[in-house]
This record gives C-alpha cells, sequence and structure tokens, in this order.
C-alpha cells in the first residue's frame, strides 16, 4: 500500500504528529518569546511597540541580579545537597541491603509537586508546624528572608534525592565486581577502593545526573511558588518564578520575555554541557 | 536504550557486603537518610487522621492519640474538589492515549529507519525537555488565546501530550530496537506493508512498554502545577491548582483537610508507580544514555 514511499518518507511521515506539536507547543513559543524581549508589549491589551535593548538594559540595571543570585543559591543547594544524600543512598542500599528500599525511598519523588509543598507548609508552619514543636520554638521559616531559602532548599531536596539515589544506583549495579575484589586483594581499604574504584566508574553517570538536575533545578517552579511565592521580599524570587509573576501578575510581556532570554541564555550554555556530555 | 537495559542488569552479582561491619553502616545510613525521606510521609498521613482540635495543638504529639475519618468524609461531599478530579482524570487520560500514540509513532521512526536529520531529531527531542517551561508558558498563553482554545481541557492536553515526548519517545525508541529486524524483514517478504507490520508487529510487542509509556504520561499530567494554574478557567483546573485554590490563602488553612487531600490525589500516582518500578531504571537514564 505504500511501497511507493521511500523508507524515509515513511519515517517523516510517522513523525508528523509529535513534530507538529514540538514545532506548536516549544519551537513557536520559544522563538516568539525571543522576539517579544524587544517589544513593549502587554499581556492583556493589544498592540506592541518595538523597543530595542530598553528591557534588556532594564533588567540588567536591576532586577536580573537579585534574580540570579537567588537561581543560583537555590540550584546549587537544591543540587548538591539531593546528590550527596541520593549517593550516600545508593552506595548504602549498594552494599547487599533488601530491595525493597528502595521503593520505600521513592516515595517522596513519586508524590505530585504540590502535595510536597502542601506538606512542609504545615511542616514548616509557624504557629503549629512539627518543626517548630520539636525545636519548642515558633520560627517563621518561611517568613524570614534568611530562613526561606533554606527551607525550599530543603523542601526540593527532599523531593529530588530519591532521583538521584536511583540514577546512582543504576550505575553502581554496572560495576564489575571483580575491580573491588581485585582492589581488596591488593589491600586497598574501603575508603581507598571508593576513591580508586567506585568514584571513576560512576564519573559519567554522576556528572550526568548532577547536571540534569542542575538544569531542572535552574527552572524550577512549583515548590518556591507554593512554598514562598518568591518571598519574603524576593528572598526566593528565582527566573522561573520572577517570569511568571511578571507576565501573568504584572501583565508585563516585553519584560518577562526579556527576563526569559536573559535566563535561556544561561540554560543554552548548561545545555550544551549536557549535549556534549551525551556525546562524549 | 539497548545499551541502559543490559547495562542495568547486573553484570556478575556475587553477595556483596559480607563484612558486617559494611553492612552495619549501610544500615547506619539508610536509617538516617529514611528519617528524613519517611518521616514527612508519615506527618502527612498521621494529620490526615487527626481531629482539627488535636492538630491545631502545640506542640504537637508525634504519636496520635485519636483518629478520625471526617477529614475523608468532608472530601467527598465536596463538589468543588470532585469537579477538579473530574478534570484531572479527563485531561490525564487523554493525555496518556495521545501520548502513548503520538511517541509510539515517532519512537519507531527513530528506531526501525536510517535518514537524513535522524540523529539531529533525535538530539532535538532530547534537548526540548531542558527548554524553561515558565518561559513557553508566557507565549503559549497568548498562542491559545488567539486560537481561542484557552480555557478549556485542549491547551492542558496538547501541552502534556509535548512535554511527555521526549521520555516516551526515548522509552520506546528502547523497546522498539530490542525487536529484531529479521521478524520485520519476514512480514515484509510475506507481503505486508510497513503500516501493517507497525501496527500488527511492532506495537503488539512493545505492548508493555505503550503501557508504561501511558502511565508516565498520565502522572505528568496528574502532578503538573503551572500549566493547569494558568492555561484554563477556574472550573477547568485540576487538582494541583484546585487544592491550592480551596485550601491555601485563607485566613486559616484547613491543614489535616488539606494532607487527606493530599493522600487521596497521591494514591493514583503511588499506585502508577508500583506498576511502573521494573521500568523505572531503564527510563529513567534513557535520555542519559546515548541513543
Amino acid at each position: 500500500m505504500n511501497r511507493r514511499l521511500t523508507d524515509g518518507q515513511f519515517a517523516w511521515l510517522l513523525m508528523v504528529p509529535g513534530l507538529a506539536l514540538f514545532l506548536a507547543i516549544i519551537a513557536y513559543p520559544l522563538v516568539s518569546a525571543l522576539v517579544t524581549g524587544f517589544f513593549e508589549q502587554s499581556l492583556v491589551l493589544p498592540g506592541r511597540a518595538f523597543v530595542g535593548l530598553d528591557n534588556f538594559a532594564d533588567l540588567l540595571g536591576g532586577d536580573f541580579w537579585p534574580v540570579l543570585r537567588n537561581t543560583l543559591v537555590f540550584t546549587l543547594g537544591a543540587t548538591i545537597a539531593p546528590f550527596v544524600i541520593g549517593y550516600a543512598l545508593a552506595l548504602a542500599l549498594d552494599a547487599g541491603l533488601p530491595g525493597w528500599l528502595r521503593g520505600v525511598f521513592l516515595f517522596p519523588w513519586v508524590i505530585p509537586g504540590v502535595v510536597v509543598s502542601f506538606l512542609w507548609l504545615w511542616i514548616f508552619n509557624a504557629n503549629y508546624g512539627v518543626l517548630n514543636g520539636l525545636l519548642g520554638t515558633h520560627v517563621s521559616w518561611l517568613g524570614a528572608p534568611a530562613t526561606a531559602m533554606i527551607a525550599v532548599i530543603v523542601t526540593k531536596t527532599w523531593a529530588s534525592f530519591p532521583w538521584m539515589m536511583v540514577m546512582l544506583l543504576a550505575g553502581l549495579q554496572t560495576m564489575p565486581k571483580e575491580l573491588h575484589e581485585a582492589a581488596s586483594v591488593d589491600g586497598a581499604g574501603a575508603i581507598r577502593r571508593f576513591r580508586s574504584v567506585t568514584v571513576p566508574h560512576m564519573r559519567a553517570i554522576a556528572g550526568i545526573a548532577f547536571l540534569l538536575e542542575f538544569i531542572w533545578n535552574f527552572q524550577h517552579f512549583d515548590t518556591i511558588y507554593v512554598l514562598t511565592g518568591g518571598g519574603p521580599a524576593g528572598a526566593t524570587k528565582t527566573f522561573a518564578v520572577a517570569v511568571y509573576d511578571t507576565a501573568f501578575k504584572g501583565f508585563d510581556l516585553g519584560h518577562a520575555t526579556a527576563l526569559g532570554g536573559l535566563w535561556m541564555l544561561l540554560l543554552l550554555v548548561l545545555m550544551a554541557f549536557y549535549l556534549r556530555k551525551e556525546n562524549a | 536504550m539497548t545499551a541502559t537495559l543490559s547495562r542495568s542488569v547486573p553484570i556478575t552479582r556475587a553477595p556483596r557486603g559480607r563484612r558486617p561491619r559494611s553492612r552495619a553502616a549501610a544500615w547506619a545510613a539508610v536509617a538516617v537518610i529514611g528519617l528524613f525521606g519517611l518521616a514527612p510521609i508519615y506527618w502527612l498521613v498521621v494529620t490526615a487522621f487527626t481531629p482539627d482540635e488535636r492538630a491545631f495543638t502545640f506542640p504537637p504529639s508525634l504519636v496520635p492519640t485519636e483518629l478520625t475519618f471526617d477529614h475523608f468524609t468532608k472530601l467527598a461531599d465536596n463538589e468543588k474538589l470532585f469537579g477538579y478530579l473530574v478534570n484531572s482524570v479527563v485531561v490525564s487520560v487523554v493525555t496518556a492515549f495521545l501520548s502513548v500514540v503520538v511517541s509510539a509513532y515517532m519512537a519507531y521512526a527513530f528506531s526501525k529507519f536510517r535518514y537524513r536529520g535522524r540523529k539531529s531529531l533525535m538530539h532535538l527531542v532530547l534537548a526540548s525537555q531542558l527548554f524553561p517551561q515558565a518561559l513557553l508558558l508566557v507565549t503559549l498563553y497568548a498562542v491559545f488565546s488567539a486560537s481561542g482554545l484557552l480555557g478549556g481541557y485542549t491547551s492542558l492536553i496538547l501541552s502534556f501530550t509535548t512535554f511527555t515526548l521526549p521520555l516516551c519517545v526515548w522509552m520506546l525508541k528502547g523497546i522498539f530496537d530490542t525487536v529484531p529486524s529479521t521478524l520485520m524483514e519476514a512480514a515484509a517478504i510475506d507481503g505486508a506493508s510497513r503500516w501493517r507490520t507497525l501496527h500488527r508487529i511492532a506495537l503488539p510487542l512493545a505492548a508493555p512498554g505503550l503501557v508504561a509509556a501511558g502511565l508516565f504520561a498520565f502522572v505528568r499530567a496528574w502532578n503538573d502545577f503551572i500549566f493547569a494554574l494558568t492555561l484554563t478557567d477556574p472550573d477547568r483546573q485540576t487538582l494541583p491548582p484546585g487544592l491550592v485554590h480551596t485550601y491555601l490563602g485563607e485566613f486559616q488553612t484547613a491543614w489535616p483537610d488539606l494532607m487527606a487531600a493530599s493522600f487521596v490525589v497521591s494514591l493514583p500516582v503511588i499506585a502508577a508507580f508500583m506498576f511502573l518500578q521494573r521500568y523505572l531504571v531503564g527510563g529513567l537514564t534513557a535520555g542519559a544514555v546515548k541513543g
């Protein structure tokens, strides 16, 4: 029936629905966003005016820097902490503990992001929260700039460490057992074997897991938005929250997409790393 | 992905940790991380069954002294929440179906044919999951607004389907890669068209993978917050933004009610993942290993 089509044409035909979705939902909005950054435009009013680099100049003269700082602090914290916890857990589970434990640890990662946020809002609650109950204090963890960022990082860490564990455990399980045995015979202790056998073997998958988590955190929205909404006083306002608020609360599409453009630029650098690692 | 599957199978697995000392250290690490990982879950469940007057006392009692099902019966009587539930089910189920169809065709094209542009397209699909969704959302809002799709289910379903493609396509490509080409050549010799070969041979063989991809897409749609919050009218919103509107922003949040709702919302996702466990490692690492 399709004998007239070449294999290549048939393959492209199969990809039409997927490619159409990519064009409509990802490619076009992305290009359109990058262009809109050069215009003064409202979310709700028609019409727009070309303003050149004005939006970018506004941002670089002010808002961009605190947002960049917050994003970097959040991203580093919420990537390093789950990485360390996930690695420790993967090593422990790989040391011959029962397999069902892995499944138990997946719960924090599996439950919906808003549920994670609700749960930690309740734990951090100033009046009745269990954290204050344990400490005998009445600290408003999410209400003070100094603690809000830490609280948001703890929450995101809790939701992400299981994924790290799964990735790193997969890496550990591919490690040939003989390497450890040989090192053991040669008199290497546990720490020495970890450094000289495990770490080099895990470098590739650990690097990719870390980088992917970094990229995801760099654009994370849900937890921060529900926990603090970017506050207090902008202390947890990251790129995702700032772009969202500028567009949907300030109705200022020009500045929102200009900020998004700067954000994309930083992401592209990260993505270049990721794709290079993929092909390495 | 073939590489991934074979790699995630332990190669030569002699019993590990025979030394009791390393086993003890491992249990100690699991205990500490377990406290951090599971105590909050315990607290969610306990709060969901605690009567209001006991939940709003300070300091809270770590062990429940009184249990109640009131919060769950209250949920069942709440018509607004039921509306959000219906929206969640509709959006997630349709997304799952659509995502399986679109990603299966695409994955098959990536797996079984060789043509110009294949490799770059595969990388593009993979990279597309890394674009910031908050930014896409800003202009998608305008796109859906202009096309009259804003406010309904369609905008959500189309968006979620697209965002599930990278994972689903890569997972299914891995599965199609394991279907022997000789089977398809045999079908071609018997006179089957390429469509027939795809639908009668490749898809049935990939059925477990199709189910897994569908569940992943279901979970993605079920859990989303930012798109559901923004692209639909309040009466078309799914549970995540629905719960935020219902419970947060009041003077005093009804925490036990909210924990009960959180418990219920998490159940379908937990069930899906119990089924998905064995696909999990392969699917997760698919994006991380070159194809």
